[in-house]
């Protein structure tokens, strides 16, 4: 490390001791003294407790997606202190620096307590403080007047970026207002092609760590875990007191771990391995992983032959219907009689038994009538067949660890190290956001789950894929106990909930004739409701290319922006954003921000006002703060835990109030239907006594005040048969067959053969009515270089800009919250950049420079935080805007998401992630000069004062629900 | 009575929630801390290199070296505790106690003009099971608290329990902290003078 970029604090100031050092010999005694009078201890009175005076709640933080139990104590009804609840199983008392640090959210000046209408130009901050009732009736005039002129679509809806609960009414609302427009900067760029996929690829809960999916490997009795591959997350920084906690605990226990990160995240710092792939390779780094556990022989023969679909025969015959497809049995052999029920299709294998294509039918792996090959390719009646483990193993067979290593810029015994101590040990795969992020969004799960099925790693205990009896968003199939049915998967929507409800989408795991009956029977109850859901389908913007966002009824976000811009194929015109500030969570903000004029009227919510709101809202609605806020969604382990309402100031409500209401008051402006809108259509509590009853059910309480009376005989919420193993070997009693998948072939579906279908047609979301088809999507983890590539040569390499920047999370904020926190904006005050010291050699740049980052969007500002934690090409920031720069000190105030905000530099624009339009957030390429601080970046500790809590916040009355 | 913190380095992760907790418990102003976590590295060269964080704050020396120094007295150990206190009455906020600790952990509060340090939460002290607030909220489980004298103690076990990778910061002056810092060189290598990597607004 070179020592002249780093600040030596004179850490043992040895020379200040000197003289003193012969003194220094005092006894102890010596030192003492009497204690002051106002100390009790020795006088013999008992020293109360510190808690003395205060009363304890019973909560749980809300501070990142995940929730951790806590405590509030309460002083004459103001939260005095914050802790972690020792009880909770995962977070066992810990409480991180965003929970910490509500207690200056929450009585922040800038927190907004009644509804604002805007009163000076956008952008000019201004607002005039106006009723409910006045707030409620002008956003509903507002939609109506819109959709009257202009027909349903003019209506939108968005939700993420932090603090933001209202995914379903996010989801839901424009289905009401009969719009299929709703978009959330997260989504395809945050989890979806995670939670998605896994339910494609074997109906089981998907492997990530940083949004409560994965359990198995925090369990705290009879944990087998051995091995943890931590894939492009940092579960220490992004959920610190619940997965950070469990990734200590397990650490601590032996586990082994991996950590895939460009970054020297805490959790690569702490790995047995860290694998530093370059930013957005990781799919060439996967296929290296598959290369050495095929070549080397080292996969679960047996699970893969019998419990994946890998040596089913594919139609490569580019004029067959069924191209990519796996091979049916009937469609080859004429005279084969299936014995299985329709609903589990027999395919075709090599068979090594009888060394003949032959009929594969599903059953038991003893009871299979073929020895099937996993790798092979020949020639059948004629025409050319593969394995689908055949063409995985074609694709993977270039990526030596040599050749990983130099595409990578991972050295080779370190890949193999890590390939290791995965294979040799127990345990299994845990991802996070980083995939998501960039144009492998859907073949970096794919290989993350493709590893651990040829490892055999699922359904047992100590791996991460498993399907659990329960959690928020776990899947409907509940094979969690021997049910006689088939497992099925039913889809669009949480847990596939919109299928029962209008009719639509079909059910993977019944056949076709089942999924047509389903929907005529269906049609025949509510036609006109699917008709209607069905269409908005087929008209959601961005659906023919990227058919994967039909899993969360999301558009696609660039296709949203060019729709604002062009009115083509029609124009949002009314916008509902439920949460957090867009500017900064949105990529290549400025292109956002160009469209605001377009949006004819913004209505926002949240607990303050962010730059988004600032630039673009006509209308807030003034949120609760977690504190304040009854919930309950997340676990840990097989447990939920109430975030209750401990205090609750000013007119502010609860996030899915507002939605609500303004139903509500439109249904009431047009005598009580919506025209062209969806029924039920929200899906919202429109009371705060619906919210607490619905918060009290879920514990299992009758009501709320029954759950406050005794809050500790309702809370922890323990999921009865919670842990599953071996589900898929038990028999089922509908068929006598073991109950397998909820998947099309009954089996893991590492070749995801549904993929292709979806592709086609948009089944099984898109149903009855299809939608166009497209380019096929990739079945299996294939390589994507970057399309801003480092590499002189490659398309999209261009000189000017030489870095490849990747971002990641610090534990003081979650997405664009707590920036008005000054406990945490005095330890981390603004943006920064990590660079490798010997790279900001060549450029002149110091340690703590302020250096000007530009991509081919725009251009930030970041101090240089010099590391030889990222590689000499690779640079590392965390999202930042800055809420200081329209504080009412400055003289000049902006918006504050022009200055530091990463999201300015992101790329918004083509080539996408095929199945679900994630554009490239990370792993694209920049340019690095020094440049000064931008006026009204604040970055010393007192600077913060305007944020901290006031005697007139603390001040504030308890308020009663205002609904 | 040797009442100290043990802190597993092992699990820390450098996320500053001690630095929060502590904050909140003890009600300190922006730009005042009673302690800080330093990060340790990376050292080496990319992508061989291993870091550490190194959570600070008084280290309860055997032989305080800001009790020797204080000119009125305020500085002294708690009889009952063994804690190295600031009376913040006897204080004149002289920062005479600076020169007599080595380690950086104490500060000048400018709004009170008194000197702050760790009190491993005294006021916790009457607390039916006292630990301070640093301690209960560590996202990593990686602190103890307890009396070293005291073998049945959390702070004297995991003490014990980590054998020769306990560790006690530098102390050629002969200062003789109690804390103790536990690293394992599969974590990285213990240095007894650590390049610290800061934040700090470059003029």
């Amino acid at each position: 490390m070179s020592k002249t970029s780093l600040t030596r604090r004179s850490f043992v100031k040895v020379s200040a001791l000197a003289g003193a050092a012969a003194a220094v010999g005092a006894s102890m005694a010596g030192c003492m003294q009497e204690a002051p009078q106002e100390d009790l201890a020795g006088t013999g009175e008992t020293v109360p407790p510190s808690t003395e005076g205060l009363t304890p709640v019973r909560t749980s933080c809300h501070g990142c997606i995940q929730m951790c139990p806590a405590i509030a104590w309460m002083k004459d009804g103001v939260v005095v202190k914050l802790e972690g609840d020792p009880e909770a199983p995962v977070s066992r008392g810990s409480l991180c620096i965003k929970g910490l640090n509500q207690l200056h959210t929450m009585y922040s000046p800038r927190r907004v307590l009644h509804p604002l209408r805007r009163a000076g130009e956008r952008g000019e901050n201004k607002w005039e403080v106006i009723s409910w009732d006045e707030a409620v009736t002008e956003a509903a005039t507002h939609i109506k007047d819109a959709i009257d002129k202009y027909g349903n679509y003019a209506f939108f809806s968005s939700v993420g970026g932090g603090g933001a609960y209202s995914f379903m009414e996010a989801m839901t609302l424009p289905h009401a207002f009969g719009s299929p427009t709703v978009f959330e900067p997260g989504c395809a760029q945050c989890y979806l092609p995670r939670w998605a996929l896994s339910k494609l690829f074997y109906g089981g809960d998907d492997q990530s760590v940083a949004d409560n999916a994965v359990q198995e490997i925090f369990k705290v009795n009879d944990n087998k875990t051995e091995v943890v591959v931590v894939w492009g997350a940092q579960p220490s920084v992004s959920e610190t007191a619940e997965s950070g906690r469990g990734m200590a605990e397990l650490r601590a226990a032996g586990v082994k771990t991996v950590v895939v990160d460009p970054n020297f995240s805490p959790d690569a710092v702490k790995a047995d391995v860290w694998l530093p792939v370059r930013p957005g390779t990781d799919t060439g780094l996967l296929l290296s992983w598959f290369r050495y556990i095929f070549e080397n022989k080292l996969y679960d023969e047996e699970f893969t032959k019998y419990w994946t679909n890998l040596p089913f025969l594919i139609d490569m015959d580019e004029k067959s219907p069924r191209y990519k497809l796996p091979v049916l049995a009937a469609d080859v052999f004429p005279d084969f009689k299936q014995t299985t029920p329709e609903n589990t299709p027999a395919y075709v294998c090599f068979d090594l038994k009888t060394n003949a294509v032959a009929p594969f039918e599903y059953s038991a792996p003893a009871d299979s009538a073929v020895d099937p090959e996993i790798f092979w390719a020949g020639e059948f009646n004629g025409k050319q067949y593969k394995t689908a483990g055949q063409i995985y193993k074609e694709e993977a067979d270039p990526w030596t660890l040599e050749h990983t290593a130099e595409v990578c810029w991972v050295p080779a015994d370190r890949i193999e190290a890590g390939v290791k101590l995965y294979v040799e040990n127990n345990g299994g795969i845990v991802n996070g956001v980083a995939s998501d992020m960039t144009e492998s969004a859907s073949q970096v799960p794919l290989g993350c789950m493709g590893l651990d099925s040829i490892m055999g790693r699922i359904n047992k205990p100590g791996v991460t894929m498993t399907q659990k009896g329960g959690g928020y968003f776990s899947t409907m199939t509940d094979t969690g106990e021997a049910k006689s049915i088939r497992p099925v998967t039913y889809n669009n929507g949480f847990g596939g909930m919109f299928s029962d409800m209008y009719g639509i989408g079909a059910v993977v795991g019944m056949s076709d004739a089942q999924n047509e009956a389903r929907m005529k029977a269906m049609a025949e109850q509510n036609g006109e409701m699917q008709k209607r859901h069905n269409k908005l389908l087929v008209d959601r913007l961005g659906m023919k290319d990227h058919k994967g966002l039909y899993a969360w009824c999301h558009s696609h976000i660039p296709t949203v922006r060019n729709a604002i811009a062009t009115g083509e194929p029609y124009k949002p015109r009314v916008w509902f954003d439920m949460s957090g500030n867009k500017l900064a969570m949105l990529g290549n903000a400025k292109s956002w921000y160009e469209v605001f004029p377009e949006v004819d009227y913004v209505i926002g919510q949240y607990p303050m006002l962010t730059s988004f709101h600032i630039e673009a809202a006509d209308l807030v609605f003034p949120l609760r703060e977690w504190l304040e806020e009854p919930m309950v969604n997340m676990t840990q382990l097989d447990t939920q835990w109430l975030q209750n309402e401990c205090v609750h100031i000013g007119e502010t409500v609860s996030h899915s109030i507002p939605a609500a209401q303004v139903v509500n008051k439109a249904r009431e402006l047009w005598g009580g239907e919506i025209p062209g809108g969806l029924m039920p259509g929200l899906l919202a509590d429109a009371t705060e006594a619906d919210v607490k009853n619905t918060a009290a059910t879920t514990l299992g309480a009758p009501d709320w005040e029954t759950l406050q009376a005794d809050i500790d005989k309702y809370v922890p919420c323990v999921t009865p048969d919670y842990w599953n193993y071996n589900q898929h070997e038990q028999i089922c009693d509908e068929d006598g067959l073991p109950m397998g998948f909820a998947t099309e072939s009954r089996k893991v579906e590492t070749y995801c053969q549904i993929l292709i279908k979806l592709a086609r047609t948009g089944y099984p979301y898109c149903y009855p009515e299809p939608q166009e088809a497209c380019e096929d999507y990739s079945p299996i983890c294939s390589f994507i270089e970057p399309a801003e590539s480092p590499y002189e040569g490659a398309p999209g390499y261009d000189a000017e800009y030489p870095f490849v920047l990747t971002s990641g999370r610090v534990p003081y904020f979650h997405h664009g919250t707590m920036r008005h926190a000054p406990f945490s904006r005095e330890l981390f005050p603004c943006a920064e950049i990590r660079i490798n010291p010997a790279s900001a050699k060549e450029l002149g740049i110091e340690h703590m420079d302020w250096v000007k980052v530009t991509s081919r969007r725009g251009e930030v500002h970041a101090r240089a935080y010099l590391t030889e934690g990222v590689a000499p090409k690779t640079v590392w920031m965390e999202r930042f805007w800055n809420p200081e720069c329209y504080d009412a000190s400055q003289p000049n105030p902006t918006g504050g998401w022009r200055e530091c905000n990463v999201n300015v530099l992101t790329k918004n624009d083509a080539p996408f992630n095929e199945v679900y339009g994630s554009y490239t957030n990370r792993g694209f390429t920049v340019k690095i000069e020094k440049s000064t601080r931008p006026e009204n970046i604040w970055v010393e500790a007192e600077e913060f004062e305007p944020f901290m809590p006031t005697q007139e916040m603390l001040a504030e009355a308890q308020t009663k629900d205002v609904f | 009575m040797k009442n100290t913190l043990v802190i597993d380095l092992d699990r820390c992760s450098g996320c500053d929630s001690c630095v929060a907790a502590c904050k909140h418990e003890n009600q300190m102003n922006l730009g005042v801390v009673r302690n800080h976590v330093s990060a340790i590295g990376p050292t080496g060269t990319f992508p061989d290199i291993e870091m550490y964080w190194l959570p600070m704050q008084c280290q309860q020396c055997e032989n305080p070296g800001c009790i020797e120094v204080c000119p009125t007295g305020a500085s002294y150990r708690d009889e009952s505790t063994g804690i190295v206190l600031v009376n913040a009455e006897d204080c004149i906020g002289c920062e005479s106690c600076l020169t007599g600790c080595p380690y950086g952990v104490r500060q000048m509060n400018p709004k009170t003009n008194t000197i702050e340090k760790c009190t491993l939460c005294f006021q916790r002290r009457g607390d039916e099971d006292w630990v301070p607030a640093c301690v209960h909220n560590c996202c990593c489980g990686a602190r103890y608290f307890g009396d070293l004298d005291d073998p049945e103690s959390a702070a004297a076990k995991a003490v014990v329990a980590a054998g020769e990778n306990a560790h006690y910061l530098y102390d050629p002056a002969d200062l003789k902290p109690t804390t103790v810092y536990i690293l394992s060189e599969k974590t990285a290598k213990w240095q007894d003078e650590p390049v610290e990597v800061t934040r700090y607004e470059k003029q």
